[in-house]
């Protein structure tokens, strides 16, 4: 059920003009610590490629 | 349309007068020229009002909704084996009667508390559209002559092919048949045009994802925060709406613009396998925010994704509590 709530967030989310990429879904289990470890920096690779943040940014 | 009400009124006379029914929700003619409005009837002698023609738009999905759980919530001081079950009556189109399919499936009543009369539709006027087509200016008066809508304005009269003022999701209805009913009056609508339901949503899905943004903040600019949308929708039935909630409060309250975003994307997304296309939220939008834009791709999102289309079959379960095992899963990420 959450990769059905996902699997339409993301499209949403792109159709709405947001980029794909800042969206990430996966699997990680409690015991994959260097799994987790490898999937933040893949996480932290594409949104650095991507840059700052600029929609749907509350500014306070 | 004439031998249409006729029976309407007959056959919403008989339900009330053998007790049937409760209370008998419809349209009557509305105040303004070219209009009508939802009505609840309890006396079988004022069943005369009842109407069904072109200009009835919002779904009544959402008062069966509403009266059945309050009257659910004043048997709460009742005496368990005092408690009376209230029957709903309703006059429903196809859109209707799959809102009513969606709360069956989500177990918001049971099926012997509502007794629908089916209706053939052929699609309604949209208000706004014909406002414009008329000019924009008041309309004094209207008639409906065949296929031609008789409008007269401060500036003159005017004649509207009522074909160009029906509503977007009238056009490529998929059902304008009820999917559900108790008992049907008039014969079989014809089909709208299902195949071009969703030629709209591709267009847009194919624009750079800047001008899909720019348009995504542009209409939610035009949003006041009424909840006209909300409170027309019939799937919208939460007892405390997220935007009410305080302890934590999901979305901020202010003019901020991207609070309002937030909120219509909340919103838009709590649509996913609940969106029956009814225009409801459209049609009372005091703004005119393009909101079946978004809708209709979460809809068009939802069949390609889980074959589902909302309210469509009592058997169906809603795809959101459901999972197959062989669901797409091409967009999780591994690194």
């Amino acid at each position: 059920m959450a990769r059905r709530k996902f699997a339409a967030l993301k499209r949403f989310l792109d159709y709405i003009g947001l980029e794909g990429d800042r969206t990430i879904f996966t699997w990680i289990s409690a015991s994959e610590g260097e799994r987790f470890a490898n999937v933040i920096k893949g996480v932290t690779a594409k949104v650095r490629a991507l840059g700052p943040a600029s929609k749907l940014v509350n500014k306070l | 349309m004439e031998n249409i009400d006729k029976k309407l009124r007959e056959e919403a006379k008989r339900l009330l007068e053998e007790k049937k029914v409760g209370v008998l929700v419809g349209y009557e003619t509305g105040t303004l020229p070219l209009t009508a409005t939802p009505c609840f009837i309890t006396n079988p002698e004022d069943a005369e009002k009842l109407v069904w023609n072109a200009f009835c738009t919002q779904n009544l999905a959402k008062f069966v909704h509403d009266l059945i759980s309050q009257h659910r919530e004043s048997q709460k001081r009742v005496k368990p084996e005092d408690r009376k079950k209230k029957i709903v009556g309703v006059v429903a189109r196809g859109c209707t009667t799959r809102s009513i399919v969606l709360h069956l499936q989500e177990r918001q009543y049971g099926r012997d508390e509502v007794v629908i009369i089916g209706v053939p539709c052929t699609g309604y006027v949209d208000g706004k559209r014909l406002s414009v087509l008329a000019g924009g200016d008041d309309i004094r008066e209207g008639s409906l002559e065949g296929d031609q809508l008789l409008v007269k304005t401060t500036a003159g009269e005017k004649r509207i092919p009522l074909q160009d003022a029906l509503a977007g999701n009238c056009l490529t209805c998929r059902f304008n048949n009820p999917v559900l009913s108790d008992l049907m009056i008039g014969a079989q609508a014809p089909p709208m045009k299902p195949e071009q339901e969703y030629t709209e949503i591709e267009a847009f899905e194919n624009l750079p994802t800047a001008e899909r943004w720019a348009y995504f903040t542009k209409e939610m600019n035009k949003c006041i925060r009424c909840y006209a949308c909300r409170q027309a929708c019939p799937s919208c039935y939460c007892n405390t709406c997220f935007v009410e909630q305080s302890q934590p409060q999901w979305v901020g309250l202010g003019e901020d613009a991207t609070d309002t975003q937030v909120f219509q994307l909340m919103r838009l997304f709590h649509m996913v396998g609940r969106c029956v296309d009814c225009g409801s939220c459209v049609s009372v939008c005091p703004m005119g925010v393009d909101l079946r834009k978004f809708l209709k791709k979460i809809d068009k999102d939802v069949f390609e994704l889980f074959e589902n289309r909302a309210g469509s079959s009592l058997e169906d379960t809603p795809p959101l509590s459901i999972f197959k095992e062989h669901d797409k899963e091409d967009f999780i990420f591994n690194p």
